[in-house]
């Protein structure tokens, strides 16, 4: 196979393992509340505690709830379908085949991602329709184009977390934890600015952290253009890097798996 | 050039005991096993519960990474060339898991296509073939969970055939079929050995061994303890003869009474309905039976017989009785 050839088989994989994740969670009624019902409760919610607000601080708050959602969902709902195919006894063909599981992972973020992001997006819409309470996004071309790179820096990050579910199922527990860390130093739901200063390296090399800057700086207009291409800049810099980083981290830890027979459930 | 070669293969695992105080407790599953496969072979892995037939399959398919030893496959080795290695087998574990139970047949094997790197337009053609060959066409549409145990076997089988393999491994292929259905996937197995496909299939049932295996390898606790032709595996046996005694309640004491008897190598007690089948492998022959009833004295007993031992009698041999 050539290299070209085997770009396009393991983007096959990719696709097919987004559709395959697809398909089964909307068999799956927990998930199917996760993207509808509890969505449209917490935005309805943040909506009306802002209705008195200004309105750029109300999309600060709605990117911001918004994108701890999304980072919710890829952690947990990402992190649990590998946990999932562990039990279901999937996971020993999936990591055996000749396509890099990296790829099937991949597909998984990617599925669980643009559910979420669509739902948010969705359910956000709907309720300030509602409400009457118009949701203005200063620099919608910026948004849109910040969006895009945020859902390949998540899944970038997601590669990362999601090597540590294959490693050993007990990394669950660690779940919570990561959910509150990664929220809170990529600055969500207030700047890091409030932090003390030593954490701000940590925050810069999460990609999250560029993706919620250049998402805030685009809907609430409070940053230039300039700051927002340089963000855009990092994001991909970071995805590429972790990218990179997962493909060594997926080969030590699939091996690591094959010698301590975690692949499948004990 | 042997398809399969295994040099001295073995795999212990690291398991924890003990909730408070936890231990580390290592368990030797597969203590250092040798043998090879000939290109279009059909060879069997014989052993009982927890002999290491699974834990050998996962090894040779690249799940697991031996603690010791090496295998080659089609000459690439299984730690090696593990990559070189998934492309050219499949493999099957008899059970139900390994499946995406909320999908159809057709979405499975086109997910395990992609995996396998097929070309699209090829999987449009082998999934249809494949799930005409199983016997699941009619069915195909329909969500794995309302399937029966059969049917998810098969379609196992359709998954490992995709990429058309050269070597497979059928991990307890049979396992919890009715007998009709376990003489279906007998002939699908037959019918891909005449494909000319090497086959290792592990199994416990001795007659399926027997029906469909040109060799067979007797694992027990890890070791390898016979390996030949069943022919030659029954004629490891040819010294003894069987004594089928049917008896009503025989108490344990009793089996354990006749076990020490110089005359007699093996005993064991098959549950019927109302009575137990004692089964007794002695070198005497009919000549045994008077001293055998004799011991079962005051019992009442049903049919006696003497027969020519099986190839079940030879494995009941080899991996020492129950
Ligand atoms: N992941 C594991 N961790 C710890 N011990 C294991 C593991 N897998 C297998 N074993 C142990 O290794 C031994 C061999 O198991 P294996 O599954 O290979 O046997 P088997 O011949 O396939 O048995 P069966 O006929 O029941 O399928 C058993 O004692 C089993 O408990
Ligand atoms: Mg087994």
């Amino acid at each position: 196979m050539t290299a070209w050839q085997r770009i396009k088989a393991n983007l096959r994989v990719v696709f097919m393992a987004f559709e395959i994740e697809l398909r089964q969670s909307f068999t799956d009624a927990f998930v199917l509340f996760g993207i509808i019902v509890q969505p449209t409760i917490v935005a309805f919610m943040a909506l009306w505690m802002l209705k008195d607000q200004v309105a750029n601080y109300a999309i600060f708050v709605v990117v911001g709830s918004a994108m701890t959602g999304l980072w919710t969902t890829l952690l947990f709902q990402g992190g649990n379908s590998i946990t999932g195919e562990r039990w279901t006894g999937t996971l020993e063909p999936l990591s055996c085949a000749p396509a890099p599981l990296r790829a099937v992972v991949s597909g998984k973020l990617l599925a669980n991602i643009t559910q979420s992001l669509l739902s948010l997006i969705c359910c956000y819409t709907f309720i300030s329709l509602i409400m009457g309470l118009p949701l203005t996004i200063a620099n919608p071309g910026l948004f849109a184009g910040s969006i895009v790179l945020t859902v390949v820096a998540f899944i970038a990050f997601g590669l990362i977390i999601g090597s540590l579910f294959i490693l050993n199922p007990d990394v669950q527990r660690f779940q919570n934890g990561l959910e509150f860390v990664v929220y809170i130093f990529s600055g969500f739901l207030f700047p890091i600015a409030l932090l003390p200063m030593w954490t701000t390296p940590f925050s810069y090399i999460l990609t999250p952290y560029w993706a919620a800057r250049a998402l805030h700086a685009a809907s609430s207009g409070t940053g230039s253009d300039g700051e927002i291409y340089f963000c855009w800049a990092m994001l991909i810099v970071f995805s590429i890097l972790y990218a990179i980083v997962s493909k060594f981290l997926f080969k030590s830890i699939l091996r690591k798996a094959r010698e301590d027979a975690t692949l499948n459930m004990q | 050039m042997s398809a399969i070669e295994v040099i001295n293969l073995q795999r212990e695992f690291q398991t924890t005991i003990g909730v408070f105080n936890r231990k580390k407790k290592i368990v030797p599953a597969v203590k250092g096993i040798s043998f090879e496969i000939a290109g279009g072979e059909l060879f069997g892995l014989l052993g009982p519960n927890g002999a290491g037939k699974t834990t050998s399959v996962k090894m040779l398919t690249t799940l697991l990474i031996p603690t010791g030893g090496t295998a080659k496959i089609l000459g690439l080795d299984i730690v090696n060339d593990a990559e070189a290695v998934r492309p050219r087998i499949g493999f099957i574990f008899g059970g139900e898991r390994g499946l995406y139970w909320r999908l159809n047949a057709t979405d499975n094997l086109r997910y395990f296509a992609s995996l396998y790197y097929l070309d699209p337009a090829v999987s449009k053609k082998r999934i249809p073939y494949l799930l005409e060959m199983v016997g699941l066409t009619d069915r195909a549409d329909e969500k794995v969970e309302g399937y029966s145990r059969g049917m998810r076997q098969r379609l196992h089988i359709a998954r490992a055939l995709l990429h058309d393999p050269e070597v497979l491994f059928l991990d307890e292929p049979t396992m919890g079929l009715d007998p009709v259905g376990a003489r279906e996937l007998r002939q699908t197995v037959r019918n891909l050995q005449d494909e000319k496909k090497t086959i290792l299939l592990t199994t416990h049932y001795m007659f399926e061994a027997d029906a469909l295996c040109q060799r067979v390898a007797v694992i027990n606790k890890g070791e390898i303890v016979a390996m030949d032709t069943p022919s030659k595996l029954k004629d490891s046996v040819n010294d003894l003869s069987v004594v089928e005694i049917e008896v009503f309640g025989i108490p344990p004491e009793t089996v354990e009474k006749i076990k020490t008897l110089s005359m007699v190598e093996n005993v064991s007690v098959e549950d019927r309905d109302q009575l137990q089948l004692l089964l007794v492998h002695t070198s005497k022959g009919a000549e045994a039976i008077p001293l055998l009833i004799s011991e079962l004295n005051g019992l009442k007993l049903g049919k006696v017989t003497t027969r020519e031992p099986t190839l079940e009698d030879a494995y009941v041999r080899l991996v020492g009785g129950e």
